[in-house]
């Protein structure tokens, strides 16, 4: 039938294949230009979707194509587009680019572009999806994958931390919460399957499901329309300036601020909340957060204040460690020193570790010619807030640290993560939809395991057990 | 192990096409009987049973050794087969022409499918069985199969020889010592004992060692096992008391009757031996407040209930179900035993009281104020060896050549051990052979996700299936198990019949070409609405809907389409099978596109295999921490996929392990190089187009 044949060759996902996964891979900060990556059976499919009306271009060349959106036809960026058809391309797989303005409002737009074609889903840890499934498709050397491992922990790492600054305060609680409600139901949906018949499962188990996934769906599309009209996520590499109470640290934000933000007063304790700048450092975009000191306090606002200080310590990218140099012997310091200082600085790629530049100020105390402070001390830089002495240094010092953060594509810029959550939470509303239309029981439960599925990838969590642990828990069953 | 309770008789009997009548080889404790066999089966229960049919249809000579050949295919708990998960489980034995399904159909009283309201994929065939009948089917099955001798006799200790150098393990297994000091030599050996390693049988307060009521336990086997270095676990089962047909009031409660037309196990049957109308009945009561008081107020008589080894999660006995689930009616199904047998086995009333309690207990539920205890339920403790010391293939890592299936690794049921059973069979004959193992990947069947689980996770509660377990359980279904694996069974192992192979071909063809003519009819909303007024299609849609569409609809099914559309569907509603399969194909279509996807990316990962020599805990240059070492080391995942499963193993472990896929594989590549000819003709023209 003639149908069928406008869809032919289109590149449409072949059946049995792979999905098809994008990335933005380039950095975050300042790029003109940032490219985005496909790999898959469909990326010739999404090429010519966000293209259209256009024809793929010849395969491995440059050509300038208007981008836009394949669902609504807003036009997105005049872009740089290739087509690498596997085997020959990094992956092995379909691969396509998009060299687009670099932008946050642009790349999100792409981003959120190919989240719609169908077949397409973001990668889960952005450069190892795509590095792994080179290695299948016999692309890389092993020298190569050796690097790989420390990538993927690198990713994680930096994943874990993206996602705790966003699952922060209430909209964590909120998505867990989501995750439960959205197990439970499920776990009793896969009760009524397994035990509906010869156990007795109490009346209306699955009417209360069913209530429970519509509260859920009003819930997500109410979020997801507060999303797109557009909560600003701030970008830029989290650096957090911490150390013990009084080692100058509101100071240091100050004068790399160069703006007075934090009140700075000899008095131990001034700052008690977590406060948070964007700057320009070293040339990079970050966010400086100004912490409570740590120390085990005093009144109970100070306490929140400090517990506060450790949980965005958690999420840092660049932890600016600063100490008294006049006073590295005083019990706080060492305490600092030891569960801080130490723990960041020990870390092979293996373990958790975070980038960390330990700072001695009020170098301006110490005795001049004297010694150092201690020579036991970890690598570190001397500076004065006070007279300035040492901030070049200190810049430079940051300016490399930057580099690394903001050159990573991995560290996941705010807007790809946001990208992703956007995509998994339209997912999982999309799957519960499915749920209530569907009148088989099994297709049904499929429909509430893919949106467990996608709202997991935000959360974490969802195991078979875990449905298991709830099955046994609200029935009694066996 | 299995002491010969005053029968000095050994009887083996032995069938083969050379010796058509009854071998029985009288056993003379003066010459000992000293034979070589292929496969040595170990236990004559449903795992037991399974493996050594399975070992003997794949070519292997093949002795199952029992310790009592009148105990052959003894059903020595409920007397059911299949139901939800389990059922699934049945018809995957069944597409490797396995035993239980077809004896089933043979031994039924009461067929009835569960879930038939929750949509095909989890459909549960279900049946009452009569013990009796199934047993004796069973043991006919089992004494009339080519290649394979059954023999009685108790096993002491395995012979244990040097290792085979190209294979891991310690050493190899080269045959068994009975009771009686004989041996019998082997080249692979399947131990399906059961609950019987270090079985403890409790009763109130009471405990004597045993495995079920009235056998002995294997005490000997389980020291060589402890002594190998096998990781023993501990986990306790029960059973009801068993209850006088005639004592019980029948007359006030539900009844359940069977489906009409009973619906077989076993794609080879059109039918089950019995009429609808000859089948019994089942009956439903519930526990009242009273039964919840004898449990509470005689907690301390009940030292099963109190003791620390692990049950389950769910809720096997009725004590359980009272302290977990206070102040609420528990439903007890009561089930016949058999055709002409006189007792109803309680299904739900697992209990360990002791007797006189037992028998107060039942005498206060509606239906049974009369009823006649006629054997006490009884709780069992026993050994399992911990299911992650075994290979997908259900060899055991230390010694090479020596299988485990069934209870021994943690599981629950006779479909479960049956499943287990026919694997380790077909993989005890492949080893013979030297031909490699057959693996089912948790993508392909229920089998799969049983064995993967348990290897992967091990398990600290009796292994039950349940179909939440599957995660493709849309492409996993009863209806086609036959397509998942009687092809492979045929053409990998010769575990499949040429009769059942032609059958699944001829179904396999009919369904291909069913479903592309029901894609091929097109017509418009409103003139299907026409066609199929019974149908609620929405008109309106502009595109056409295929027949496969229309077929979706709960409503419709293939005889009301060929009712519309004779011209060409009216061939495919001849055989039920077909209509009926066609229907399901038609439900699932849209989801399966996406579930091939995700199980494409499974088995990318289960396509990697790990070296088995591997030592995780000497690994050099490898960043793995100790804890992800010693997990590796103790599961031995033989894939990615695998390790990535276990609990604890982290994305960047993983990539680490891929190191050493890459460098076995380009070992193998050397050797010879993956075809690639549609894409290297390709590469030329590419390379013209190269403009960067």
């Amino acid at each position: 039938p003639p149908r069928s044949c406008t869809r032919q060759g289109s590149g449409a996902p072949a059946p049995g294949s792979g999905a098809t996964i994008f990335a933005l891979s380039s950095g975050q900060g300042r790029c003109g230009i940032a490219v985005i990556r496909t790999s898959g059976p469909a990326s010739g499919h999404a090429l010519r979707s966000l293209t259209a009306p256009r024809d793929l271009p010849p395969a491995r060349s440059a050509c300038l194509r208007l981008l836009s959106h394949p669902r609504s036809g807003e036009p997105l960026d005049r872009a740089l587009v290739l087509w690498f058809p596997g085997p020959q391309s990094f992956t092995g797989e379909d691969c396509a680019e998009f060299h687009v303005h670099g932008g946050p409002a642009v790349v999100s737009g792409v981003l959120q572009a190919l989240g719609s074609v169908p077949g397409l889903r973001p990668a889960e840890a952005e450069a190892g999806e795509f590095t792994r499934r080179a290695f299948a498709h016999g692309k890389l050397s092993l020298t190569e994958v050796e690097g790989l491992a420390d990538l993927i922990h690198a990713e994680t790492e930096a994943q874990r931390r993206q996602a705790l600054r966003q699952l922060d305060g209430g909209l964590g609680h909120l998505r867990h919460g989501w995750a439960k409600t959205l197990t439970k139901a499920l776990a009793h949906v896969e009760a009524y399957i397994d035990f509906g018949e010869d156990d007795n499962l109490e009346e209306g188990v699955l009417e209360r499901a069913d209530s429970q996934v519509r509260e859920l769906e009003l819930a997500l599309s109410a979020h997801l329309r507060d999303a797109r009209r557009g909560q600003r996520l701030r970008s830029g590499a989290h650096v957090v300036v911490a150390g013990p109470p009084n080692a100058g640290k509101s100071s240091l934000v100050n004068l790399l601020s160069r703006k007075p933000v934090s009140i700075v007063s000899p008095e131990p304790g001034t700052t008690r909340d977590v406060l948070e700048i964007p700057v320009d450092l070293a040339g990079f975009p970050a966010l400086l957060s100004d912490t409570a000191g740590l120390r085990e306090g005093v009144g109970p606002v100070e306490q929140e204040g400090v517990r506060r200080a450790r949980e965005r310590l958690q999420q840092a990218d660049l932890i600016l460690a600063v100490l008294d140099a006049s006073d590295l012997a005083s019990p706080s310091s060492r305490n600092f020193l030891d569960t801080v200082v130490a723990p960041a600085g020990a870390g092979s790629p293996n373990e958790s570790s975070q980038r960390l530049l330990l700072v001695l100020n009020k170098s301006d105390l110490l005795p001049p010619g004297g010694p150092g402070p201690s020579p036991n001390l970890p690598p570190h830089l001397l500076l004065s807030c006070l007279t300035g002495e040492g901030l070049d240094d200190l810049l430079e010092a940051l300016r490399k640290e930057l580099a690394e953060v903001c050159g990573d594509p991995s560290t996941g810029p705010p807007l790809l993560t946001r990208a992703r959550h956007q995509h998994h939470l339209q997912g999982c509303l999309d799957a519960l939809g499915h749920y209530r239309q569907t009148k088989d029981l099994a297709l049904a439960a499929e429909a509430l395991r893919l949106a467990r599925g996608h709202l997991g990838r935000i959360t974490g969590g969802g195991s078979t057990e875990e449905v298991l642990d709830i099955i046994f828990r609200d029935f009694c069953v066996g | 192990m299995f002491s010969l309770r005053g029968c000095g008789p050994c009887v083996a009997a032995s069938f083969t096409k050379k010796h058509l009548p009854l071998l029985r080889f009288i056993g003379d404790s003066a010459a000992p009987l000293s034979t070589n066999f292929d496969v040595v089966v170990i236990g004559g229960g449903h795992a037991g049973t399974e493996a050594a049919a399975a070992a003997a249809r794949c070519g292997s000579r093949t002795l199952l050794l029992t310790h009592r050949v009148d105990t052959i295919g003894q059903m020595s708990c409920n007397p059911s087969f299949g139901g939800i998960g389990k059922g699934h489980l049945m018809r995957e034995v069944d597409a490797l022409d396995g035993l239980c399904s077809r004896i089933c159909d043979q031994s039924g009283v009461h067929y009835k499918v569960l879930n038939r309201r929750k949509g095909p994929a989890v459909w549960g065939l279900r049946a009452q069985i009569d013990r009796k009948l199934y047993k004796q089917n069973m043991q006919k099955e089992i004494l009339n199969t080519p290649l394979l001798t059954v023999q009685e006799g108790a096993v002491e200790d395995l012979i244990l020889t040097e290792p085979e150098p190209e294979h891991t393990g310690k050493c190899r297994v080269s045959g068994v010592v009975l009771a009686d000091g004989s041996t019998v030599h082997a080249e692979s050996v399947v131990l399906t004992t059961g609950t019987f390693l270090r079985g403890v049988i409790v009763i109130g307060l009471e405990t004597h060692p045993a495995g079920r009521l009235g056998d002995q336990p294997s005490i000997g086997l389980a020291q060589t096992l402890e002594k190998l270095g096998f990781v023993v676990g501990r986990l306790k089962t029960g059973t009801p008391p068993r209850i006088a047909k005639e004592s019980i009031n029948f007359s006030i409660l539900n009844k359940q009757t069977p489906d009409n037309p009973s619906i077989p196990f076993s794609f080879i049957n059109e039918t089950v031996w019995i009429k609808p109308e000859d089948q019994l009945p089942c009956y439903l009561t519930h526990t009242n407040p009273r039964v919840d008081e004898i449990v509470l107020e005689n907690l301390h008589l009940n030292s099963h209930i109190k003791e620390t080894t692990r049950g389950p999660r769910y809720c096997p006995s009725i004590e359980s179900k009272v302290l977990r689930f206070p102040n609420r009616l528990h439903q007890i199904w009561l089930e016949p035993e058999g055709m002409d047998s006189d007792l109803i086995y309680p299904q739900g009333l697992s209990v360990t009281l002791p007797a006189e309690l037992q028998e107060k207990m039942i005498t206060c539920i509606k239906g049974l104020e009369k009823a006649k205890m006629i054997q006490p339920g009884y709780g069992v403790q026993y050994d399992y060896l911990d299911p992650r010391q075994i290979t997908p293939s259900l060899e055991t890592h230390l010694v090479q050549r020596l299988f485990f299936a069934g209870q021994i690794n943690g599981t629950t049921g006779y479909e479960e051990a049956a499943a287990q059973g026919v694997i380790a069979g077909i993989n005890a004959s492949l080893r013979v052979k030297r031909k490699p193992p057959f693996v089912i990947s948790r993508t392909e069947g229920y089998i799969g996700v049983l064995i993967d689980d348990l290897t992967t996770l091990g398990t600290n509660e009796p292994y039950r299936m349940f179909t939440s377990r599957a995660e493709f359980r849309l492409s996993l279904r009863p209806d086609n198990a036959d397509s998942r694996l009687t092809f492979r069974g045929y053409k990998e192992v010769g575990c499949v019949s040429q009769q059942r192979y032609e059958r699944a071909s001829r179904m396999k063809t009919s369904l291909e070409e069913g479903i592309s003519v029901l894609k091929s009819i097109e017509f418009s909303s409103s003139k299907w609405k026409k066609l199929i007024p019974e149908a609620s299609i929405s008109i309106g849609k502009s595109l056409p809907l295929r027949a496969l569409d229309v077929l979706k609809y709960e409503e419709v099914d293939m005889k009301l389409l060929a009712k519309a559309v004779p011209e060409p569907l009216k061939k495919y509603i001849k055989c039920r099978e077909l209509a009926e399969r066609l229907k399901i194909e038609a439900t699932y279509e849209s989801v399966l596109f996406h579930q091939q996807q995700q199980i494409k990316e499974v088995q990318r990962d289960e396509a990697l295999q790990l070296p088995k020599d591997l030592d995780y805990l000497t690994l050099r240059d490898v960043s793995l921490s100790y804890e992800v070492r010693e997990k590796l080391q103790f599961s031995r995942p033989e894939t990615i996929g695998a390790a990535s499963r276990i609990p604890g193993v982290t994305p960047a472990a993983i990539i680490n392990l891929l190191r050493f896929v890459k460098t076995s594989q380009q070992r193998q590549m050397a050797v010879h190089e993956l075809p690639r000819t549609d894409q290297s003709l390709c590469d030329t023209d590419r390379l013209e187009e190269r403009q960067l």
